[in-house]
């Protein structure tokens, strides 16, 4: 793809998925931070569907400039064809102007994972989609050859916890200090998920066992189970947890308000 | 290039100091060797090594380039690779039902080879050196267990019984010394598949005599449809959780996503074994090429369609070369392999498969690998590619027919 035309077509992308959600309104949960953002998205996927509610997220890395549009659209990628960028546009602009769009059944969630790899990338990324709940991961080096230091980083993810609502909910890491850093920015609820004493969720007494992590909910003195190693899992299973207790049932109606507002 | 004298002189010193004591025991793999001399033949044809026919998949090649230009891969990267390459590498484990930490279990490697040398000096030591390669099985297999210390040791697979393992052998040569089963599954060059069933009972059996295992899974994306042992995916030890401390899986892109030439791979294990294979591998390459991870990220998530492709071509391949092994069923039987993109020819009557593999790259001018390279069950029979060209493997095999018309 030229440049003028990889331009055109993100352009494009764009407004069509900013029509998309202004048409279909979703509740939109981003998971950000530079790791750990797949299995985190997945666990509030796995939470939600379990309450019944239609849920959609990004596939695969679907989740910068280009790629963000397409998974709220739900297209594929053109990749290097241009005759494929051409089709997914006409796709895209079919399925965003259908007057049956909102006769079919819709996603009441999108779960989207938001990358950045260079200073206002976060800027351009919310121009497309507003977020009602953000889950902050953690702030490490990766990415790091277009930034000056960590903190020109955190500063891109303070943009993004700046952008929710009063009514929104950042869910933070607070084992990261950069991102508790970001808090104090906030001016939504704010629950804390970790493994260090005083997080609002922390799994406590951790044992790896052989088929996975055994651990407590500290709070909740709920004891948990899963089939996956690494501290990222953990985490993972804390979102899902806070995910669960935040987001009941009977409140797909208060959602639908929200919507409207 | 030293005078014949000055060189000789060399050697002389060399055995006099008893220098290269280690490495007169290696030789180069009989591939490579085959490869050297296929090269000072003009118009030969190459059905030895096992490189797929294919490039690299456009998509790999651009996120390669990306890489280049944002100028992110010029630095070493993290000694166990780029932790977001690891953590793709997690989310497709997790897809074939393998669970492991991508901060601490795995280690992004230079190669399967390399992760197969790293694994092994890791194990390898004192009186536990000793380490069981089923035999045929790939030629660089022994060589490394040398380069690691060890001494290789062979059990055959049974070829009446589809180059399966035989059982009763390999129990007999397990002992004390026994530090590690190194395999290949499918099988190079046999294309067999292990069951799960036999699969289980090398477990067993290393779970009761405390060796390691370690699985090269380098083949697994090239199963045939028309497969009657196999449905569904590969089964894997590293699928089951209690075997984690036994297990290293190994697995490279080179064969899946054709490139070979990028030296990119990865290695997988319980936490305590990969801290110890870290340090192994931290000496040997520091880390794998940076560039070719980055290529491997987008090879990951963005070109398993291009792997299928692969895999229905190398099927009709295969059916194309055992179209034309039939019609030379006096000098060859074989068995119609269900996996890889290789066929192990046994030669009729029995001989030499150093001497005729290097007949037919004299006469014919068509190089095979000898099946002697792979153990010594091996010899008599030879291994040809069809990972090759269809072009390529149609004249290698007229040429093959007329080398037989005048033999």
């Amino acid at each position: 793809m030229t440049d003028i035309f990889k331009r055109v077509v993100q352009f494009k992308l764009k407004w069509f998925a900013k029509i998309y959600l202004w048409r279909i309104k979703p509740y939109v949960i981003v998971v950000a931070g530079t790791v750990g953002r797949h299995w985190i998205k997945e666990a509030v996927k796995e939470s939600l569907t379990e309450k019944n509610f239609s849920v959609r997220t990004n596939k695969k890395n679907f989740n910068a400039e280009i790629g963000l549009p397409l998974s709220i659209l739900d297209l594929p990628s053109g990749e290097g064809s241009f005759s494929n960028w051409i089709k997914i546009l006409w796709l895209a602009m079919r399925k965003v102007f259908s007057p049956k769009l909102k006769s079919k059944p819709f996603d009441e969630f999108l779960v989207l994972e938001m990358a950045i790899d260079r200073p206002a990338n976060m800027n351009y990324l919310l121009s497309i989609v507003k977020p009602g709940t953000v889950v902050l991961t953690a702030v490490t080096m990766i990415y790091r050859e277009n930034f000056e230091d960590l903190d020109e980083i955190a500063l891109e993810y303070r943009r993004l916890i700046k952008a929710l609502p009063r009514n929104g909910l950042a869910i933070l890491n607070f084992d990261d200090e950069r991102i508790m850093g970001l808090a104090r920015r906030a001016n939504c609820r704010i629950i804390t998920f970790g493994l260090k004493e005083g997080a609002d969720f922390t799994a406590k007494n951790i044992q790896k066992i052989s088929d996975g992590q055994k651990f407590e909910i500290g709070g909740l003195r709920q004891s948990v189970k899963i089939n996956r190693f690494g501290k990222h899992h953990l985490y993972a299973a804390l979102v899902k947890e806070i995910i669960r207790n935040n987001f009941k049932e009977h409140q797909k109606e208060f959602f639908s308000k929200l919507r409207i507002l | 290039m030293y005078k014949d004298t000055k060189f000789g002189f060399y050697l002389k010193s060399a055995k006099k100091l008893k220098m290269f004591l280690r490495t007169k025991k290696i030789n180069l793999s009989p591939i490579k060797q085959i490869e050297l001399l296929a090269s000072k033949i003009p118009d030969a044809v190459s059905l030895a090594q096992g490189i797929p026919s294919f490039d690299t998949p456009a998509v790999v090649k651009k996120a390669a380039i990306k890489a280049l230009n944002r100028g992110v891969v010029a630095k070493y990267s993290l000694t166990y690779g780029l932790p977001e390459l690891r953590e793709t590498i997690e989310q497709k484990l997790a897809e074939e039902g393998m669970y492991y930490d991508f901060e601490k279990e795995i280690i992004v490697v230079a190669g399967s080879i390399e992760a197969i040398t790293a694994s092994l000096i890791t194990i390898i030591s004192g009186k536990k050196n000793e380490i069981i390669l089923f035999s045929p099985s790939y030629a660089s297999y022994a060589e490394a267990v040398k380069v690691a210390g060890g001494k290789p040791v062979f059990v055959n697979l049974t070829e009446e019984n589809g180059w399966q393992i035989d059982f009763k052998s390999l129990v007999g040569k397990i002992n004390s010394k026994t530090a590690a089963i190194l395999f290949c599954n499918p099988n190079n060059p046999t294309g067999t598949i292990f069951s799960r069933k036999d699969l289980l009972k090398i477990a067993d059996l290393a779970e009761k005599k405390k060796f390691f295992i370690i699985s090269d899974e380098i083949y697994k994306d090239f199963i045939y449809s028309d497969s009657n042992d196999f449905s569904g995916r590969l089964f894997s030890l590293a699928q089951i959780p209690e075997l984690r401390k036994k297990v290293i899986r190994i697995f490279s892109l080179s064969k899946a996503y054709a490139m070979t030439g990028w030296r990119i791979g990865f290695l997988h294990s319980d936490e305590e074994n990969v801290k110890e294979i870290l340090k192994v591998h931290d000496s040997l390459v520091t880390c794998a090429p940076v560039i070719s991870q980055y290529a491997a990220i987008a090879a990951l998530d963005f070109a398993d369609s291009e792997v299928k492709r692969f895999c229905r071509e190398f099927q009709e391949r295969r059916d194309l070369i055992c179209r034309h092994l039939d019609d030379l069923s006096d000098f060859f039987s074989y068995q119609k392999p269900n996996s890889s993109y290789f066929v192990f020819l046994k030669l009729l009557p029995k001989r030499n498969s150093w001497q005729f593999a290097l007949d037919l790259l004299e006469k014919a001018r068509v190089a095979v690998v000898p099946g002697v390279a792979f153990g010594p069950s091996g010899e008599s029979h030879i291994r040809i590619s069809f990972g090759r060209s269809e072009k390529d493997i149609n004249e290698a095999m007229r040429r093959i027919k007329e080398f037989f018309k005048h033999d």
